[in-house]
């Protein structure tokens, strides 16, 4: 109450000064754009505004830079106070997170369908933006998983690029056994707390924590159970040199301290950036798991763009993204070129960048590759408490690895789970 | 054991508990400043030697960010925000303690009441109160909600218990007007704890990140801190770059305390005695 009265004549006290700290007026035809990598959503966004502009010289943009777990905040701040004046025209949404906000704050986001075609993009891309038939959003950059491999230490231990096609998860486990006899180099790295190993196999075997429907589908998930089993066999194993958080896991492959490692192609700058490692890596297809619909590609992370319903420049910024984003190749070969962004627009292997070949991984074509296999990412529902799964499932893995049947670690996850997410 | 090698252990223990403690408290701003030197794969290593890369990771952070402008936010906002904090606190803080009624600590202790209340509870209403006045995205938006500040309240209202109802008395009787004490009389015989307040509002301030973050919406407005985690937050951070932000972020503060130090440790004991 105090603080009401003050408040009220502080506002007042305000206007008086209004003059001096208002911010700079908004234009007309400014679109603004809230993203967060400073080198590499932004950045894109920044290259994909300057070609609109070209030929739309009335449409300027104004992108803003915020951390990734601000855009969220400040997302959700605006969204549940009804304040939509305080919205951006477009915002970035990381992928697993889009289900979360599509089905908290329905109508909140610009329905695209029917103005994008949508059948140019990898479908699994455009599953996670549709709610009840409608799709929102444009399709940005992709995780879509690989196997990198050290083509030295596979060699070394008697292995070709060929003994890496088309193998199931257990060949993998094997190889990895005879690679460390051989070199002393343990097959791969993971981060145990970490739930992102367990998200690629479970994709990869056509399911997720959520059936198509969104609704929880822990016990009996053929997909989640092999993905469970495929990890605490390789523990098992001792294929993995664990890793305790996101540097000393980078540090693990680049210092050559494993063989392999399985991740989204986002890695391969990072993979590059070693110049005394070229010619010594190789990229496969990921293993598959033993189960039907099960297949050789997966996904990590990945985020798109959405249009805001109550921004007043909605109909530009849908024909700004669907010009760009859905219909300008080169772009795609730009950014792939220049900030390593594999987009998940189909066409866009056509283009030049798409096709070279790359000394650095053997002469292999990257990003053809890549782009095959985007097309082959099982599309599921991410629903909306991936994070929460998450937890729930690094919890209980270990009691996997300690001998703990396989349908009660299911069980203790799903009940794990149904507490927190009620 | 004698008591003299006793005492002997007992202080060695003593050096020891402080050195770690200082060591704790100081290490994080050395390799600050030592990262700032480094590059970002270098810092990753864990290098704590001074590198070469100063230079150019001052040069990609004045490339990556408008120094002036940002800064000169930062400070705008750290200081407007601390002196009518100052201001309409010690005020009120003055006022419930000269001024004592039933009525008047009904309403103190509402004011008390209200630090309990977390600031994520009153976020969403406090922003729909900006947004319909039309404040978002402006620097007037972070600094009102801060002014009237229930703890530096408290504070002011716990040390004028000190300051002798002689004073006002005798002023009165020369003639003087209630503003008049409060301008002559009161500031200048409470400055250390104005001293104190001030150190304590202009952190909280200069530091303050979540309101800004959600109040703010272009980057013409943003803070250092939001630009720090800004940087930070990238798929791959340049950790160079971002040392070169937070010694910025940090340097101000640390100007204040220690230009302040004497009048803080002063001001925290009570003005008066």
């Amino acid at each position: 109450m105090d603080n009401l009265t003050w408040r009220g004549l502080g506002l007042r006290a305000a206007l008086a000064c209004a003059g001096l700290m208002a911010a700079a007026p908004a234009f007309a035809a400014e679109i603004t754009i809230w993203c967060w990598d400073p080198n590499f959503n932004v950045a894109i966004m920044r290259e994909a505004g300057q070609r609109y502009t070209k030929t739309h010289p009335d449409v300027t943009f104004n992108v803003v830079d915020f951390a990734k777990a601000d855009v969220e905040q400040k997302l959700q701040t605006a969204l549940a106070s009804g304040t939509t004046s305080a919205l951006p025209d477009i915002v970035l949404i990381e992928d697993y997170g889009a289900q979360k906000y599509l089905q908290s704050f329905p109508g909140a986001f610009a329905p695209m369908s029917g103005k994008v075609d949508y059948k140019g993009f990898a479908p699994y891309k455009v599953e996670l933006m549709t709610v009840d038939g409608k799709v929102y959003g444009m399709p940005f950059d992709s995780g879509v998983t690989g196997l990198f491999y050290r083509r030295d230490y596979l060699e070394q231990a008697g292995f070709k690029p060929q003994d890496l096609q088309d193998i199931t998860w257990d060949r993998y486990i094997e190889i990895g056994k005879a690679v460390e006899a051989k070199t002393g180099k343990k097959m791969t790295t993971q981060e145990l707390n970490n739930g992102g190993m367990t998200r690629i196999i479970m994709q990869s075997g056509n399911g997720w924590y959520f059936d198509k429907k969104g609704k929880l589908a822990v016990n009996d998930n053929a997909a989640l159970k092999g993905a469970l089993e495929t990890q605490a066999k390789m523990i098992k194993a001792g294929l993995i040199k664990p890793a305790t958080g996101w540097n000393d896991y980078v540090k693990a492959f680049t210092s050559g301290d494993v063989a392999s490692v399985v991740t989204g192609v986002w890695i391969t700058g990072t993979i590059k950036a070693q110049a005394d490692q070229a010619g010594k890596w190789g990229i496969a297809p990921i293993p598959k798991l033993d189960i039907p619909g099960a297949v050789h590609a997966s996904n990590l992370g990945g985020s798109s763009w959405y249009v805001l319903a109550s921004s007043k420049q909605k109909e530009k910024a849908i024909d700004f993204l669907n010009e760009v984003y859905a219909k300008d190749l080169d772009f795609y070969q730009k950014i792939l070129t220049e900030r390593g962004a594999v987009g998940s627009l189909m066409a866009a292997r056509t283009g030049a960048a798409y096709q070279q070949a790359d000394a650095f991984f053997g002469g292999d074509k990257v990003w053809q590759n890549f782009s095959d296999w985007l097309g082959k990412v099982p599309a599921v529902n991410y629903g909306i408490f991936t994070n929460e799964l998450d937890t729930a499932v690094t919890a209980n893995l270990p009691a996997l690895v300690d001998g703990k049947p396989v349908d009660a670690v299911l069980k203790a996850i799903n009940d794990q789970a149904e507490l927190q997410i009620q | 054991m004698s008591p003299r090698l006793l005492r002997r252990a007992g202080s060695a223990l003593r050096y020891l508990l402080l050195s770690l403690a200082a060591f704790l408290s100081v290490f994080p701003f050395f390799w600050m400043a030592i990262g700032a030197t480094n590059t970002t794969a270098d810092i990753n290593k864990g290098k704590v030697s001074l590198g070469s890369a100063l230079s150019a990771n001052i040069a990609s952070f004045v490339a990556a960010v408008d120094v002036p402008l940002i800064l000169w936010n930062s400070v705008k906002i750290a200081v407007f925000g601390t002196a009518l904090t100052l201001l309409v606190s010690s005020l009120a803080g003055y006022g419930f303690e000269m001024f004592r009624s039933k009525l008047r600590e009904r309403i103190y202790a509402v004011v008390l009441l209200t630090l309990m209340v977390p600031f994520a509870a009153l976020m969403i209403p406090l922003f729909m109160m900006m947004a319909s006045s039309g404040l978002i995205d402006t620097h007037i938006a972070i600094i009102l909600p801060s002014i009237a500040s229930a703890f530096i309240i408290f504070y002011f209202r716990q040390a004028s218990k000190a300051f002798p109802r002689e004073l006002r008395d005798a002023a009165k009787i020369d003639g003087l007007r209630e503003w008049q004490i409060f301008l002559f009389i009161y500031v200048p015989v409470m400055r250390s704890t104005y001293a104190a307040a001030f150190v304590i509002v202009f952190m909280m301030n200069w530091n303050n990140y979540l309101w800004p973050l959600i109040v703010l919406q272009s980057n013409e407005t943003k803070t250092i801190t939001l630009v720090v985690a800004s940087l930070a937050s990238a798929y791959y951070p340049d950790y160079g770059t971002v040392m070169i932000g937070t010694i910025l972020a940090t340097l101000p503060t640390l100007f204040v305390f220690f230009a302040m130090q004497r009048q803080f440790v002063q001001g925290m004991l009570g003005s008066v005695k």
